[in-house]
């Protein structure tokens, strides 16, 4: 073949993240809306304050049984008719329960929004709650359960969660429950959560997507506009502690070809100036396939598949807020290695975090994160869903409606000194709990000679 | 493959067009423009999959797709995905039964870069592969191997399942990951052989989708590819047609340590592109897509014997398709309660056929999903190689949504009847066992061990 020159690349053509437009209904629900040309399947993302420290004690899961009984029937149908219904509009519909709060997603062809927002405005307004539905919820929560358990990703994330929280804080535990809390939820108790929690005014409802020859306002009214409740003061979050003494939990998998590794602690969340460094920092150690973790434990090893280093916000509010900013984000470092190479792997992980703290990034490193993090933007948020998502992110997150908009630039004015300190800070070697689900019998000597840590070996 | 994610998305079926093009050396070229938003895709399918391998050699066309982000001619080591990531792109690569797919997605002004590294690649991948990098993919892919398939319970059973479904020395008997020891059989010099009898322009389709002045996309595409010579090494691959019934049923029992009894089977049906397999699409999704499914309904809410429970189909233009059925099961419920239930069901709707209830909500999920498919530039390009390459038409894929459409309650009976039947499936059932290793540490289980 005959070679060419690398191109050059044109000029680029602008493009922002959308700014939505910001309104309220009568009853107090929260509306943001943002028309996306092209985009026929409409996305709608309602986020309610009902977060699960709002859970009553003993009762973990009841937030999750909850929002998946809001699509389980209403006073109008039984749970097989609404569902029915729902996929007669070509709908999916999505409710489940996390540390912030309630998230309901509806995706939609734009034809049939109206009636698909009108069977999601029934299933807030007037959920059935019928017992036979909790009870086979609650069933069939407990037998998601093992599956869970065997799953070593899943696993890993539990121990993580339980190693580094006070075990009185709601976020040790399983977002969704163990068997001992769901099994005591029935019909009172989800009826309880939702009378206390859920209502218009502590809720947002974000639509994005095509609205041509649509009249949103006229559509919401007839709808979300029917839903009532009264108005509370938003519960205060408590603060987030997390004990990240540098220490090493094997959850011993007798046999296991690979070791499931996951290294964590908490750090800064949106609301910290320090996010853009942090993402940019991020990214150079393990945001993708040519990061320096990927560099050694792929490309140069073969350890692994891959190993991601990734912040993702556990809870985030806003110094105005009713208990101040007490958010924070989960620092971690995930991925599987061959049950041989698991302690060489994590040897050669702590080796590039070393090298990073003494040596730092490089300009380089940092020009091509940014390119990326800042070119990727259009293609990610191509489709109404990631637009939806991130806006009722925003939301559940106390963040300004044009945060993601501002984030670009903050991204490209972040230097390479500001990136190499917070990618330190978020992972410093010594202050790093890490969780190997594998083979225990195996692995256990090899983590031990290598001093990272004190090691346990739990099972389960 | 290296790790990373394809979007789904949506917008409009309707509206959109593509053009076709040939250049002198074989290479297929379609384009369609969409100005909404300033990025482009591009996808390159190669027209050879894990159906072309040989025995002794499964898993080959997959790891050659690692080989292909390696380097080649002009780029060094790691190159592709540095400059397609530093120039705002997104990419990635996969490999199935039937073809291998390339594929980035650019914002608009970087659209050209993305062109010349396929055609470096396609051009001059032999200039740099070599050892090292094909010793280090092979550690890769086998930890891919288990990372997806052997550390994750039931995770061999789609491998377990197609062997049964397709007969020792059918194309389609194993899977694109291939088994650990063809792995570490493979040599450099097959690679390289690969490489020249299957990476020939006239062997893939290129389609770029999006922001882009077709002309001047055109022009790239004749100075990058234009030079790169066609060859004809290619062997046809072997026939994939078997009869339409399997005849019998086919049964293998699985005890391991899994969570929980699972029922999996794969039924024979028609191959994709006709429109008996989108009427099985619709007998499937009736029976098995969603929440208000048939078996969700029965199983699920009213037996309440399983945990879930569907159907899937995996669409297959070289061989039979399959229809997919997975039910886990609720507590100590026994596969046998599970297997009438879904007979019963199965034999009902064949009888009956599905209501206009039933058509309309299994239509409205296809149509819906589409739309997702079609709505972002990365699936557009996508289902235009995939159109070009197996069915020798781009076009269809816009006009994909309509067909399934067009299906009739009629075609949805008899293509239950004809073969969703018991002597048409194989079986899969999965026994859970405590590992002798675990028995052992019973002992200490409570240690640190909250569920």
């Amino acid at each position: 073949m005959q070679y060419h020159p690398r191109p050059t690349p044109g000029s680029a053509r602008p493009w922002a993240f959308p700014a939505p437009e910001r309104g309220s209904l009568p009853n107090g629900l929260t509306v943001l809306r943002c028309h996306r040309p092209g985009q026929q399947v409409v996305a709608v993302e309602i986020f309610i304050d009902a977060p699960l420290d709002a859970e009553p004690e003993g009762l973990d899961g009841v937030a999750t049984i909850m929002s998946r009984a809001l699509s389980e029937g209403t006073d109008k149908q039984s749970a097989e008719e609404f569902a029915a219904e729902l996929e007669r509009c070509g709908a999916t519909l999505d409710a489940h329960a996390d540390h912030p709060g309630v998230r309901v997603s509806l995706e939609v062809p734009a034809s049939r929004l109206a009636k698909a927002l009108g069977l999601v405005a029934e299933a807030l307004r007037a959920p059935a709650f019928a017992d036979s539905e909790i009870e086979r919820l609650v069933r069939n929560r407990l037998d998601e359960i093992p599956h869970e358990q065997a799953n070593p990703a899943r696993r890993a994330a539990k121990q993580l969660s339980k190693e580094l929280f006070p075990a009185t804080a709601r976020m040790s535990r399983p977002r969704l429950g163990t068997e001992k809390t769901i099994e005591r939820i029935d019909t009172a108790a989800v009826r309880a959560f939702y009378d206390a929690h859920i209502r218009p005014s502590a809720a947002t409802v974000v639509v994005v997507g095509d609205l041509t020859g649509i009249d949103l306002d006229a559509l919401l009214a007839e709808t979300l506009g029917d839903w009532s409740g009264n108005t509370v003061e938003p519960r205060p979050a408590p603060p987030i502690t997390a004990d990240d003494t540098g220490r090493v939990i094997i959850v011993d998998r007798p046999g296991a070809v690979q070791t499931q590794l996951l290294i964590g602690r908490i750090g800064a969340d949106r609301h910290d100036s320090v996010w853009p460094a942090q993402v940019l920092g991020t990214y150079c150690l393990g945001g993708t396939l040519t990061s320096r973790l990927d560099r050694v434990l792929r490309e140069e090893k073969g350890y692994t598949y891959g190993v991601r280093a990734f912040a993702q916000v556990l809870r985030s509010s806003a110094a105005d807020s009713a208990s101040g900013a007490t958010g924070a984000a989960m620092l971690a470092i995930s991925g599987s290695v061959d049950t041989e190479s698991t302690g060489p792997a994590l040897d050669d992980l702590w080796k590039v975090l070393r090298t990073l703290a003494a040596e730092g990034l490089t300009d380089s490193e940092r020009e091509t994160a940014v390119q990326n993090l800042v070119g990727v933007a259009p293609l990610k948020f191509e489709t109404a869903a990631s637009v939806a998502s991130t806006l009722a992110d925003q939301v559940e997150q106390h963040l300004p409606d044009d945060y993601q908009a501002t984030l670009y630039a903050r991204l490209a004015e972040t230097g390479t000194v500001e990136a190499t300190a917070a990618a330190v800070n978020a992972f410093p070697v010594d202050r790093l709990v890490t969780v190997l689900v594998g083979d225990a019998s195996r692995i256990a000597e090899p983590v031990r000679a290598l001093g990272i840590g004190e090691v346990s070996v739990v099972t389960g | 493959m290296p790790m990373g994610h394809t979007a789904t998305a949506q917008a409009g079926s309707g509206g959109l067009t593509a053009t076709e093009h040939r250049l002198a050396n074989g290479l297929r070229v379609v384009l369609s423009e969409d100005h909404l938003t300033p990025v482009a895709a591009v996808c390159l399918w190669y027209d050879v999959g894990s159906r072309h391998e040989v025995k002794g050699r499964t898993g080959l066309a997959h790891l050659f797709e690692h080989l292909m982000f390696q380097g080649s001619g002009q780029v060094k080591g790691n190159g592709h995905f540095e400059l397609v990531q530093g120039a705002g792109g997104s990419l990635n690569g996969t490999t199935s039964f039937e073809r291998t797919n390339y594929f980035e997605t650019m914002p608009t002004h970087q659209l050209e870069l993305a062109l010349w590294l396929e055609a470096d690649r396609m051009g001059s991948l032999l200039a740099a592969l070599d050892e090292e990098s094909m010793e280090n993919q092979r550690d890769v892919v086998k930890n891919e191997r288990r990372q997806r398939y052997d550390n994750v319970p039931y995770g061999t059973a789609f491998e377990r399942l197609t062997a049964l479904a397709y007969p020792e020395g059918h194309p389609y008997h194993h899977t694109p990951i291939g088994s650990m020891a063809d792995l570490d059989a493979a040599t450099l010099e097959d690679a390289r052989t690969f490489f020249r009898t299957y990476y020939a322009p006239n062997n893939a389709v290129l389609s770029v989708v999006g922001d882009i002045d077709p002309e001047q996309t055109l022009a790239w595409i004749e100075k990058y590819f234009g030079s790169i010579p066609s060859h004809d090494g290619k062997q046809p691959p072997r026939d994939g047609s078997l009869p339409p019934v399997m005849g019998g049923q086919l049964r293998e029992e699985v005890r391991e340590e899994v969570p929980a009894r699972a029922l999996m089977a794969a039924y024979r049906l028609p191959h994709d592109g006709t429109r008996e397999c989108d009427a099985a699409d619709l007998a499937l999704t009736v029976l098995g897509g969603g929440e208000s499914s048939r078996l969700h309904n029965r199983l699920v809410r009213r037996d309440r014997t399983a945990v879930a429970a569907g159907f899937g189909l995996l669409r297959l233009a070289g061989a039979p398709s399959l229809g997919w059925l997975d039910v886990k099961t609720s507590g100590g419920v026994e596969v046998a309660e599970i297997e009438a239930a879904v007979d019963e069901e199965l034999a009902r709707f064949a009888e009956e056929g599905p209501t206009p209830e039933e058509m309309e909500r299994a239509q409205a999920q296809l149509e819906r999903e589409w739309l997702d498919r079609l709505g972002t530039v990365s699936g557009r390009a996508d289902e235009l190689c995939r159109y070009a390459v197996l069915f020798g038409d781009p076009q269809l894929a816009l006009t994909a949504v309509n067909r399934v459409l067009d299906v009739t309650a009629e075609e949805v009976k008899a293509a239950a009847q004809a073969q969703l039947r018991p002597d048409n499936r194989a079986v899969l059932v999965y026994e859970p066992v405590e590992s002798a290793e675990e028995a052992d540490t019973d002992t200490d289980a409570h240690e640190g061990a909250d569920q």
